[in-house]
């Protein structure tokens, strides 16, 4: 049983999409140049969905802007590399290289809630612009696949590519996001919040279809969001950031059924069911840090841990392998956290 | 397009109601006046031994109404005048319909002040572009500078500087009037040449005025489209900075056209002062010279010129925003 499950976590670590290896990203504040993402550390194995979840401010949306190395000024990446399959090192590129990178290997969807389409342009010519910008030959294939992709996700292609951004809906300018993101047949997806601001049906709807498009392109999909409703429901992985460090990370039904960080636990708990006493939903003490207000030694988490003893001032504890497949950074014992979970 | 027609019908009906609403001010202004102009006018003919049907009739003439009838009917003889594009007879210019006076001088305020309005607008949206983009480095600050600074100018000061300067100091540029009287006027050579000349120190005088405008709002505008999320979102997509920046101005740009219209009402109005510093012959100095000389059918003409101006600006601004943004277009 733990032979099969040490096989498996070797082969995804040797057939990672991409692999990030302690990134550390800052920004300038009054105060200094602050880190909003501090060493991290994390696989996204090929062909699997992984879910980052994390409160606002975790630096969640930092790390995967970083995949894209799309840090906006003042913030930068210090350190660290971030190997994509096929690309190199994305850290190391800029200008044109970089450019053809984005949008031709790297899919970007944004939150649902932000316009991410041109207002004054249908949807068929940004297309031609994104087409354009990457020297598609064949405009006429471009435009094919990008009507069966929207077809594919329960649109009308022709409809939509005739359409401007104030002519659809939430769920279909998400679609669409996902189209533009996919339609040069990028191999990684990443999808910022993408239910965030969507009503619940549109949420499943659009949720369906990652699952769905993710399947049949053979993608590697990064989800990032603070829902964990959204992460049970299609994530194969799940990693938990706090405070701009992963604190937990593994396969996702066994994080969400045996929680081994205690804020793991607190955002499981924190999380209201829909059938149920909503008594049951437990909000977590205290505010996530920002940047400024992050502790600079010892662990992140340790002001609002309920386990927090005096090592967890003094030491910052790594992420480390703690069971097969399964990393974490914590100096509790991981019997306890898993324990208190059910107790809670 | 249905809604597109509409609108402009409501637009177009709302203009004229602007146009007769002006019309009627105007009338009423004349006969507000101390000692009605009208009746001025028929008792000076009444002094220069006329009899008093005919200079009733010279009075109705000039005016399109006389004040021996009673108010309304000179209202709605004044008005039926105007439909007629009739304006009354100018007193300056003795006998000269007011159509054609002004007919005469339109042309030498419309080619300046819209050629002004031009260059200045193209002039001021690019160098607002690039103070957007470059607004941290020292060359963005020194053009935001060089707006702030020029919008700052009072019109005349900056009319009566470069006039000193290219007239009087260097003696680069002509000055008075539309072209040198000597030439024969034509489609000739030397004559475009020297009507070109003549108006270049108007036409930069225009266009200095309203550029420094059109920086800053140009600047303000790309500014806050470059905090939009979809130009994030298309960089993320790895779309060309060229293309980039034509998404950026064409949104920025937007919000520009509605001033664009106000703004040719405006210089309109500051002909005024511009012609007479310059001695060019256009609507202002008309204008100017129609109210020393109490001549009330030039000015009410002048008037009434100015608003139909705004108001076919504001239609035409409404058609350009509808072909520029489609969420309006509907």
């Amino acid at each position: 049983m733990t032979d099969t499950v040490q096989l498996t976590a070797e082969r995804a670590e040797a057939a990672a999409e991409v692999s990030v290896r302690d990134l550390t990203v800052l920004y300038r504040t009054d105060q200094g140049e602050l880190p909003a993402v501090a060493h991290a550390d994390i696989d996204l194995p090929t062909g699997t969905i992984t879910g980052l979840v994390g409160e606002s401010g975790s630096g969640k949306s930092t790390l995967a802007l970083s995949l894209m190395n799309a840090i906006p000024a003042p913030g930068r990446i210090s350190s660290g590399s971030i190997q994509v399959n096929g690309v190199g090192d994305v850290t190391r590129l800029e200008g044109r290289a970089l450019r053809r990178v984005r949008g031709r290997a790297l899919g970007y969807v944004f939150q649902a809630s932000q316009n991410s389409l041109n207002p004054l342009k249908t949807v068929g010519k940004q297309l031609l612009d994104l087409g354009r910008a990457h020297d598609v030959q064949d405009m006429r294939g471009l435009v094919r696949r990008a009507r069966e992709l929207a077809d594919e996700m329960g649109m009308d292609g022709a409809r939509v590519l005739d359409s401007y951004q104030h002519e659809l809906s939430g769920g279909m300018r998400q679609r669409v996001g996902i189209v533009l993101a996919l339609v040069l047949n990028a191999r990684v997806l990443i999808l910022d919040e993408p239910t965030t601001a969507l009503d619940m049906l549109s949420q499943a709807a659009v949720l369906e279809i990652v699952r769905k498009v993710h399947r049949q392109e053979g993608l590697t999909t990064l989800v990032v969001t603070h829902d964990m409703g959204v992460v049970s429901e299609i994530a194969d992985r799940l990693a938990v950031m706090y405070g701009g460090r992963i604190v937990e990370d593994g396969p996702a039904t066994e994080v969400l059924q045996r929680p081994a960080h205690p804020y793991t636990r607190a955002l499981i708990g924190a999380t209201a069911r829909i059938t149920g006493d909503t008594d049951t939903a437990r909000a977590l003490p205290g505010r996530p840090p920002d940047l400024t207000t992050v502790p600079r030694t010892g662990c992140v988490f340790r002001e609002r841990c309920p386990l927090a003893m005096d090592v967890c001032a003094e030491t910052e504890p790594q992420l480390l392998t703690w069971a097969p497949d399964r990393r974490r950074a914590c100096h509790a014992d991981p019997a306890t956290t898993a324990a208190t979970g059910e107790g809670a | 397009m249905k809604g597109l027609t509409r609108r402009l019908l409501v637009r177009l009906g709302t203009g004229l109601v602007m146009v007769w609403v002006v019309a009627t001010f105007t009338f009423f202004l004349v006969h507000a006046l101390p000692g009605n102009p009208g009746d001025a006018q028929y008792e000076q003919y009444l002094t220069q031994g006329m009899a008093p049907e005919t200079a009733r009739a010279k009075v109705a003439v000039i005016y399109g109404f006389t004040s021996h009838e009673p108010l309304l009917q000179q209202y709605t003889s004044y008005m039926w005048q105007l439909l007629q594009g009739n304006l009354g007879v100018s007193i300056s210019y003795t006998g000269e319909p007011v159509v054609q006076v002004i007919r005469a001088a339109l042309p030498w305020t419309l080619f300046p002040v819209l050629t002004g309005l031009v260059v200045s607008f193209l002039v001021g949206v690019t160098a607002g572009v690039v103070a957007a983009v470059r607004r941290s480095s020292r060359w963005g600050g020194l053009l935001s500078l060089s707006g702030s600074l020029v919008a700052g100018v009072p019109s005349f000061v900056l009319a009566l500087l470069l006039a000193f300067l290219f007239h009087t100091l260097w003696q680069i540029l002509p000055f008075g009037d539309t072209s040198d009287v000597t030439l024969e006027p034509g489609f000739n050579g030397p004559y475009i040449a020297s009507v070109i000349s003549h108006a270049v120190l108007p036409v930069a005088t225009y266009a200095l005025l309203s550029y420094g405008g059109w920086l800053l709002a140009m600047k303000s505008s790309v500014v806050s489209v470059l905090g939009d999320d979809f130009i994030l979102a298309s960089e993320l997509r790895g779309i060309t900075p060229l293309t980039r920046m034509r998404y950026i101005a064409r949104n920025a740009i937007l919000p520009l056209f509605t001033v664009l219209a106000l703004s040719l009402g405006f210089m309109f109005g500051g002909s005024v002062l511009i012609e007479d510093i310059f001695d060019y012959p256009g609507l202002g100095n008309l204008l100017l010279k129609s109210i020393g000389a109490r001549d009330y059918p030039l000015m009410g003409g002048a008037f009434l010129l100015i608003t139909v101006a705004i108001v076919l600006a504001n239609i035409l601004a409404e058609l350009l925003y509808s072909v520029i943004d489609p969420r309006v277009r509907r």
